[in-house]
């Protein structure tokens, strides 16, 4: 639904006039007027009020009882009193009833000094209770889920936590059982409350009944700095305030903004921090003596590794991926390109040519994110939103139940999106493009297939803002769907592209790309992208990688030629967190690479919103910043670089890039801007066609087709967070009942999955929902990741018990 | 010139002893005798200082001197649940309070939770004693030694361990009526 018009009204507050949008509730009205009502269970951002709490009540004239402020809509000329002696009565009494059976444990509860029952009690409560019978006992502290520790007798009762997991994260798990004092929040049979986004109960919650594990007696709110920056653990670039002590990270929460996430976090964005603090991270450089890496001083290792740069010179095959900011990718193509004349620079995970992101990038096309709750419909399109940009799945999930926005969902793995879809279709694995090519078509009025058909059919009959959420993998297609669509120039309606990596949109921005440069200009040379530099290093032809922020055995496809690649390498350079296995295995210089806590730069939003990294901490150990790592290489290569400071940085690369112009960091802000709303973005280049769009593939062979995804879960920040660990994901192979009858296969068998003699072994998953003749293996696995097999199609067979073993 | 006060109706001038005489006499020696008693008086008086510090001066009660950190004495279990609130409440700030989760099978304090870090650095403290009002469980309280020099800065952060142990008795409390 297109985004309504705000209407102004007057009512009275407290005998003053006060101007307030229509029908926003009176809570919040109030605040237009300086008048603050208290509130429990009211949150905005839950949905529609319930009125569970009773605290906010207030007298409106001409209404003869007491009425409920946050679910009473403001009406013009409403006369509302908040100060007479019957709202204190009454508010002293909802607090005094509140208070019953609250153990009032301030100083062990973890909430203390940061609690809103604590301030409402003190701010509106009468002071004294008349209650001396024994108040109702729980068992406490119990674990709801690993990270979340639940104390009901605490609870007030006021729904948040059971309206957030009903209505927005929609995982229907938190249910209030038994009936009035008895009352308690629980799931449903005692199991975990373990969901991608369970941690935003802790912050929900207006007193200490839900507090978060892993921060349980950290710090009180006075011994903690606030620091605002954005989590850079995937292109959703959430904006986050860490809860600082001492130089560590003790918390992160979300710090509110509407156009990026709508204040959720995922849990890994709110929990992996302790990965910021952990022994295996590196925090020296490290430089390989004797077949072991060893720290060494900054000066030796920057030496070894620009000699090892400028001996290899155009035979550098250079990757960028991760949190890597738009300064360090701008620095290392730059290093790359001007230093060592190596044209081969890639930051992608499936090549997209140079016109297709052209295309695709086009300000026109794109739309925010706050569109997609806005929109007639919406197409998630060969992407799963909870693996690959995990907010959007919130949002999504907004749109459909609140405004009834229509959702079409086409993927090959059936999607956590299909309960919420009017439709959902299937196409083979990897067949993304071709589907997209067919939507084309479809939409154009050519023939096509009949699910093609019926997801236009929808699109086009539910209205004409369409946002499409896309994975980048689909290319050129999607320029082409949202032009046959009319989406171009259209105010709310768009693409949303989401990259393969979290800085990914940037990255290929600044020019970490074999056929593009900064501002995705046109270059001379183009280089290989990652797959062929795979080939090319196997073969022999580039002698060094250097790798940002990437783990090819990790994130990349083609293992096994990665791994050959990196063998046969001469000089391996990688800037990392974590000794990942080709990182370990294969490096021979180890820059450290900051966490995103102690990152200073910028990052740009797949909707084009450039966001500022901003460090909460200090560096720590021997770390350096990575713009200045570059830097250091950049001169040590010959190169002239006027970079002394991360604001320098990016004034060479909004230098460089020309719908980037001028940009600031005082510009971007807190906030952040979009790009495409500056007048630089009239710099963009103009698109130069399209290139044909892919033809539907037919998978040849007689087995089952393979296809691939990331879980969220899958990274070594989730590796090696304590608190995360249980959540670590194993491989399993998710399949169709039909074809595990087939081969004889049962739920929970351990099985060998092979292709052209690659294997990995797996755990059967049914689901019904797969489509027969295909499977699901995971990728970024540290053992049996689904990048190790070489074939996309591929056989299953039982394990037997002795490879288990193995 | 006019008096700065209202001297009434009669104005009575009384004048010092002519020189020499009987006046002279008591004005030359008299008056010197009257201030020599005093003297004597307090040569046979005890001496009101102490010979500190092999004597020291007793406190009152209330004296607000080094803190103690206290137990309960049934069960040995702290009393500090590291709530925080005498470090909110300090305004030296030179109190710093880590908490940790207590492990059921090893109580440290009676509640969920116990300082796991405690430190004051007594070379900050302006001992305001408001870390013992700010106490909900009279956990810390105010002790009554003054004796805290050091030849070290950071020997005057004291730690839990040290403010809970049994403070030396180096300070004599001043008795009912003294």
């Amino acid at each position: 639904m297109p985004r309504p018009e705000i209407k102004m009204i007057t009512f009275s507050i407290d005998g003053r006039e006060v101007q307030a949008p229509e029908n926003t509730m009176l809570v919040d009205a109030a605040k237009y007027g300086d008048v603050e009502i208290p509130v429990f269970c009211y949150e905005p951002k839950l949905g529609q009020p319930v009125g569970a709490c009773r605290m906010c009540l207030v007298e409106i004239e001409g209404i003869p009882k007491l009425q409920t402020a946050c679910s009473t809509p403001v009406k013009d000329g409403m006369v509302v009193h908040t100060q007479t002696q019957r709202v204190h009565e009454a508010q002293e009494a909802v607090v005094e009833f509140l208070l019953l059976n609250h153990p009032l444990d301030c100083p062990v509860c973890d909430k203390g000094g940061e609690c809103p029952l604590q301030d409402i009690s003190f701010g509106w409560g009468g002071g004294r209770s008349r209650f001396v019978e024994p108040k109702r006992h729980f068992q406490k502290p119990l674990e709801l889920s690993p990270l979340i520790a639940i104390d009901r007798e605490r609870c007030i009762l006021c729904y948040r936590c059971v309206r957030y997991s009903q209505e927005v994260s929609e995982d229907y798990q938190l249910v209030l059982q038994e009936r009035g004092a008895a009352s308690y929040v629980a799931t449903f049979d005692g199991h975990p409350y373990v969901a991608p986004f369970s941690g935003n109960i802790v912050e929900l919650c207006p007193v200490g009944a839900l507090t978060s594990k892993p921060y349980r007696f950290r710090a009180r709110p006075w011994d903690i700095e606030g620091a605002g920056t954005v989590c850079t653990m995937c292109p959703g670039q959430c904006n986050v305030t860490l809860t600082v002590r001492d130089d560590r990270v003790l918390r992160v929460l979300a710090r509110d903004h509407e156009e990026v996430d709508d204040g959720w976090l995922c849990d890994r964005g709110r929990f992996a921090y302790q990965s910021f603090h952990v022994d295996e991270r590196i925090t020296s450089p490290l430089v390989r003596v004797d077949g072991e890496l060893r720290p060494v001083p900054w000066d030796h290792a920057l030496d070894v590794a620009a000699d090892a740069l400028k001996r290899a010179g155009g035979a550098v095959g250079a990757l960028a991926g991760g949190g890597t900011t738009n300064e360090e990718g701008f620095l290392l193509q730059r290093i790359a390109r001007e230093a060592l004349g190596s044209p081969h620079l890639d930051s992608q995970r499936a090549p997209v040519d140079r016109r297709s992101l052209l295309a695709i990038g086009d300000p026109g096309l794109q739309a925010t994110v706050p569109d997609i709750e806005y929109a007639h419909a919406v197409l998630v399109l060969d992407t799963e939103p909870v693996d690959e940009m995990a907010i959007l799945d919130l949002r999504i999930r907004k749109g459909v139940r609140r405004r009834r926005v229509r959702l079409a969902v086409a993927s090959a793995r059936p999607s956590a999106l299909d309960g919420n879809a009017a439709l959902s279709v299937r196409f083979a694995p990897g067949g993304g493009p071709a589907f997209a090519a067919e939507l084309v078509a479809a939409a154009r009025g050519e023939a096509a297939s009949d699910d093609a058909r019926a997801v236009v059919d929808l699109l086009r009959g539910a209205g004409e803002d369409v946002v499409i959420v896309a994975s980048e993998r689909v290319g050129a297609a999607l320029a082409a769907l949202a032009d046959a669509l009319g989406l171009r120039d259209r105010d709310g309606a768009g693409l949303i592209v989401v990259p393969s990596s979290a800085n990914g949109r940037g990255l290929r921005e600044v020019g970490v790309l074999p056929d593009a440069g900064p501002g995705l200009a046109p270059v001379a040379r183009p280089g290989l992208h990652a797959a062929e530099m795979a080939r090319a290093g196997a073969e022999g032809e580039l002698t060094a990688f250097w790798l940002h922020g990437v783990d090819p055995l990790r994130d990349l496809p083609y293992r096994e030629r990665w791994e050959q690649a990196l063998d046969r390498a001469t000089d391996v350079i990688a800037h990392a967190a974590f000794l990942t296995e080709g990182i370990r295995e294969h490096a021979t210089v180890v820059f450290p690479v900051e966490a995103y806590a102690e990152k200073d730069g910028t990052l740009t939003h797949p909707d084009g919103r450039l966001q500022r990294v901003r460090p909460g901490i200090g560096l720590q150990g021997r770390n350096r910043y990575g713009w200045q790592v570059l830097a250091d290489l950049g001169r040590r290569l010959g190169l002239e670089l006027r970079v002394l400071t991360a604001g320098m940085a990016l004034a060479e690369v909004a230098a460089a890039v020309p719908f980037y112009a001028g940009l600031t960091q005082d510009e971007i802000g807190g906030r952040g801007i979009r790009w495409q709303e500056r007048e630089a973005a009239s710099a963009y280049p103009r698109p130069e066609g399209l290139p044909d769009l892919a033809a539907p593939t037919v998978r040849e062979g007689a087995g089952l087709r393979l296809g691939t995804f990331r879980s969220i879960w899958a990274s070594p920040e989730v590796e090696h967070s304590p608190a995360l660990r249980f959540l670590v994901p194993r491989q399993r192979v998710e399949m169709a009942p039909a074809d595990a009858d087939r081969l004889g296969l049962g739920d929970g068998q351990r099985v060998v999955v092979s292709a052209n003699g690659s294997r990995v072994e797996a755990t059967v998953t049914l689901r019904h929902a797969v489509p027969a003749g295909s499977v699901f293996l995971q990728d970024g696995l540290v053992r049996d990741a689904a990048n190790t097999l070489t074939g996309s199609v591929v056989e299953i067979r039982p394990a037997v018990t002795s490879e288990v073993a193995g | 010139m006019t008096p700065p006060y209202d001297p009434g109706d009669v104005v009575e001038v009384v004048r010092a002893p002519e020189p020499g005489g009987v006046g002279g006499a008591y004005r030359a020696f008299g008056e010197t005798l009257r201030g020599l008693k005093t003297t004597f008086k307090r040569f046979v008086e005890k001496p009101v200082t102490v010979e500190y510090p092999e004597e020291k001066y007793p406190v009152y009660p209330r004296f607000r001197g080094r803190h103690k950190l206290h137990r309960f004495e049934d069960t040995g279990l702290e009393k500090c649940v590291g709530c925080s609130l005498c470090a909110a409440a300090c305004p030296a700030d030179c109190i710093r309070v880590v908490a940790a989760e207590n492990d059921p099978e090893h109580r440290v304090s009676a509640g969920e939770r116990y300082a796991a870090v405690y430190e004051i650095n007594l070379s900050r403290c302006i001992f305001c004693g408001y870390c013992e009002v700010a106490c909900p469980f009279d956990a810390i309280t105010m002790g009554h030694d003054y004796e805290l020099s050091d030849y070290d800065r950071s020997d005057l952060i004291f730690t839990k361990e040290m403010l809970l142990a049994e403070p030396l008795e180096r300070t004599p409390l001043r008795r009912e009526g003294e």
